[in-house]
């Protein structure tokens, strides 16, 4: 027999700990040698199907590819096409964004949550965390009338207007998960063999970070306040107080702990904007004009705003616009190219978790096989969204 | 002489007592986590045969040997791992005149037959020629490393405490003495950490660690053989609660009294306190995470290992002060 110290392992893209995508590790004993995430398993060309598609069709494209992030993906989109049509929604219609925006990141947070406590065996974590993601997922339905894909942001405003009691079911779902993350604390994440797993695992140095370019919690986990909602703000947040959460080690420990600090600045945040929130149209006056007077009375009766046929000839002027806006994974790019034709010239998507997958290759080398989910959960990567 | 590894508290006992056990495990589990857990199976007594409708899956699936497996050692590992993890159960009397046979050394031959079993999880592990298994058998020996030495010097000072390596004896000085749990907290504790990381239980579910490594030395096998393999562990859980309540939590003490009326009454006493041990174990599943390998054999060699030795002195210092 030949004298191989090393096996490579292939995980996935078949494997219960794999998620859509295959992990090549190759380890001696049990140490990683070399680890490659192999990416492109569920690539569904959502860029180039977008090419063939109207602007106003191009906001559910957008949100499939990041399912558990839909509305920070549809906000990204039409925050771009808004900038090519030269227009901006009315400021309700701005905080009722921001408002769903922020919902979404509680319960993408929570998804990730969840994902992590099933990696390290603590079905627990999982089951609350997905349990405690409806309360979330109830308010974003009470608002949009979906569940998951709302194609709620529409170019120039909102389709719903916010419902009567929304405010009380909203501050019920915020003070249950203030104290939800109380049992989370005692349960998961300050669990001693949590702590044993997670802390100084899969390291990522704050230089390196910035080296390999990746966003949202996982780079403010390793000390760099970035923010897009602080850094180049959008909708409402510059009226908002809300803080950056970084913290210092860099470590998955650290990563868990930064989206369950961003979790409670949602939670502030939501709280700031139903108080806020200011009386208004929800929808482009310039654009409602355009609607048929029928339409714009049951618009008014409802609060509900049917999607209207102006959009379907929807015409942008040529040029090119780009967005970024900070989704639940991190920063979301968007950039379209237009010709002056019903279709984009050209789309451009990128997602946080296609920046983020280059994380794995340097915060598991040097660490153990059963090191692999505690790192790959807490990077909150989601195949997906990283192929398009 | 076959009534003892047949029906009590042998394989008809442990058929129940893993049904139910299995059952409980899950409605625990789910009642934490805010589910149902199983329900349809037997509605009226909330899924309680769920088990039995997953054993009639398990022996109506296909079997399926993998092409590059070693055959014979691939079918038999399982059927030896259930059967030696089952065994034991004859050296352990559950009242003073109820027992397959009686020994003089019936601690030592229920520990030693239990040793036996990883090397039976080793084997199927190289037997399945996959690389998961392969690594989920490696695991499951180095853990057998770290839990079978402290496990040992635990009961070794319970065997100092009563002077004596028969169970029958053990429970009968528990009678009119404190219990092995109040006398030697230390030892009970070593080998309940022991115990734990012998079943496979959380948070020592290394070998089988799903997310890691599938299944660990199970991945590539099906059907009854591997009701077997999931089976083998619970047995093993069956047969070391037993243990423990025989030497920690004073066996059939106090109904041995019982005995009059029919000699097998005082076993039932002994059977709740093993049930009682093995929810315990059980419910560890919805508190804790997975430890790492090197976590839990570092646990096992630093913590236990001393605490099993800490728990000899204080037996031989119980011993020396005439306490018993």
């Amino acid at each position: 027999m030949s004298e191989e110290r090393t096996i490579e392992l292939l995980i996935g893209p078949q494997h219960p700990g794999s998620g859509h995508m295959r992990l090549t590790a190759e380890v001696d004993g049990d140490l990683i040698l070399k680890f490659e995430p192999n990416i492109g398993y569920v690539h569904r060309a959502v860029e180039k199907i977008a090419e063939t598609k109207t602007y106003v069709q191009i906001i559910p494209l957008v949100e499939r590819p990041a399912l558990p992030d839909t509305a920070n993906h549809n906000l990204g989109y039409v925050l771009a096409l808004e900038k090519l049509l030269g227009i901006e929604a009315p400021p309700r219609a701005q905080y009722l964004r921001t408002l769903l925006a922020e919902i979404n990141r509680i319960h993408s947070h929570l998804y990730g949550i969840g994902i992590h406590g099933i990696f390290l065996g603590s079905s627990t974590m999982f089951m609350w965390a997905f349990a405690d993601r409806e309360p979330f997922i109830e308010l974003a339905q009470q608002l949009t009338g979906a569940r998951m894909t709302y194609s709620y942001i529409i170019p120039g405003g909102v389709r719903r207007n916010l419902p009567q009691d929304f405010k009380v079911n909203a501050l019920k779902a915020l003070n249950y998960m203030e104290r939800r993350l109380k049992d989370y604390d005692k349960i998961f994440v300050h669990n001693p063999v949590t702590v044993a797993r997670l802390s100084g695992i899969g390291v990522i140095k704050k230089s390196d970070a910035a080296k390999i370019g990746i966003v949202g919690p996982n780079l403010r986990a390793s000390g760099i306040p970035y923010d897009v909602r602080k850094i180049e703000p959008y909708c409402v947040y510059p009226d908002l107080d809300f803080d950056v959460v970084t913290r210092e080690e860099g470590d998955s420990h650290a990563r868990l702990l930064a989206r369950i600090g961003e979790i409670e600045q949602s939670i502030k945040i939501i709280r700031q904007i139903l108080d806020k929130i200011p009386e208004g149209p929800i929808f482009l006056e310039s654009y409602l004009k355009l609607v048929s007077p029928k339409m714009r009375d049951e618009a008014e009766k409802t609060g509900i705003m049917k999607f209207p046929a102006l959009f379907s000839a929807l015409r942008v002027p040529k040029g090119e616009a780009s967005s970024r806006v900070e989704g639940g994974r991190g920063e979301v790019f968007y950039y379209i190219i237009s010709d002056g034709s019903p279709q984009p010239y050209r789309f451009r998507m990128v997602t946080p978790s296609f920046r983020n997958v280059i994380a794995f290759k340097y915060a598991l080398r040097g660490h153990r096989l059963a090191d692999i989910p505690a790192v790959y959960g807490s990077l909150d990567y989601f195949p997906p969204e990283a192929d398009r | 002489m076959v009534f003892v590894p047949l029906i009590f508290p042998g394989l008809l006992t442990v058929t129940i007592v893993i049904v139910v056990l299995i059952w409980f495990e899950r409605k625990l589990t789910a009642k934490v986590q805010l589910r149902y857990g199983p329900l349809y199976v037997l509605k009226p007594l909330g899924g309680a045969l769920q088990m039995v409708a997953d054993l009639i899956k398990f022996t109506f699936a296909e079997l399926i040997v993998p092409k590059g497996s070693d055959k014979k050692a691939f079918i038999l590992a399982p059927i030896l791992l259930f059967t030696l993890s089952l065994l034991p159960v004859i050296a352990i009397p559950v009242s003073s005149k109820y027992a397959a046979f009686f020994s003089d050394l019936s601690l030592l031959i229920v520990l030693s037959l239990l040793t036996l079993t990883p090397i039976f999880v080793l084997l199927l592990g190289w037997a399945s020629d996959n690389k998961f298994s392969f690594i989920g058998s490696l695991r499951e020996g180095f853990m057998m490393m770290a839990y079978e030495i402290p496990m040992f010097i635990s009961i070794l000072a319970m065997a100092v405490t009563y002077d004596s390596l028969d169970l029958k004896h053990i429970v009968e000085t528990q009678s009119s003495s404190l219990w092995g749990l109040i006398l030697n907290p230390l030892a009970a504790i070593a080998f309940f950490g022991a115990m734990l990381m012998t079943t496979a239980r959380y948070p020592f579910d290394i070998t089988e660690a799903e997310s890691e490594i599938v299944i660990g030395p199970y991945t590539e096998y099906s059907s009854v053989i591997f009701g077997l393999c999931l089976g083998a562990s619970y047995v093993k859980l069956y047969v070391l609660s037993l243990f423990f309540a025989e030497v920690f939590l004073g066996g059939w003490n106090p109904f041995g009294g019982l005995e009059s009326l029919h000699p097998i009454l005082p076993g039932v006493a002994v059977l709740a306190k093993g049930v009682i041990i093995m929810g315990l174990c059980v419910f560890m599943r919805s508190v804790y995470p997975r430890y790492r390998i090197d976590q839990a054999l570092r646990l096992g060699w630093h913590k236990l290992l001393v605490l099993s030795i800490v728990s000899v002195v204080l037996s031989l210092g119980i011993v020396g002060l005439g306490v018993l």
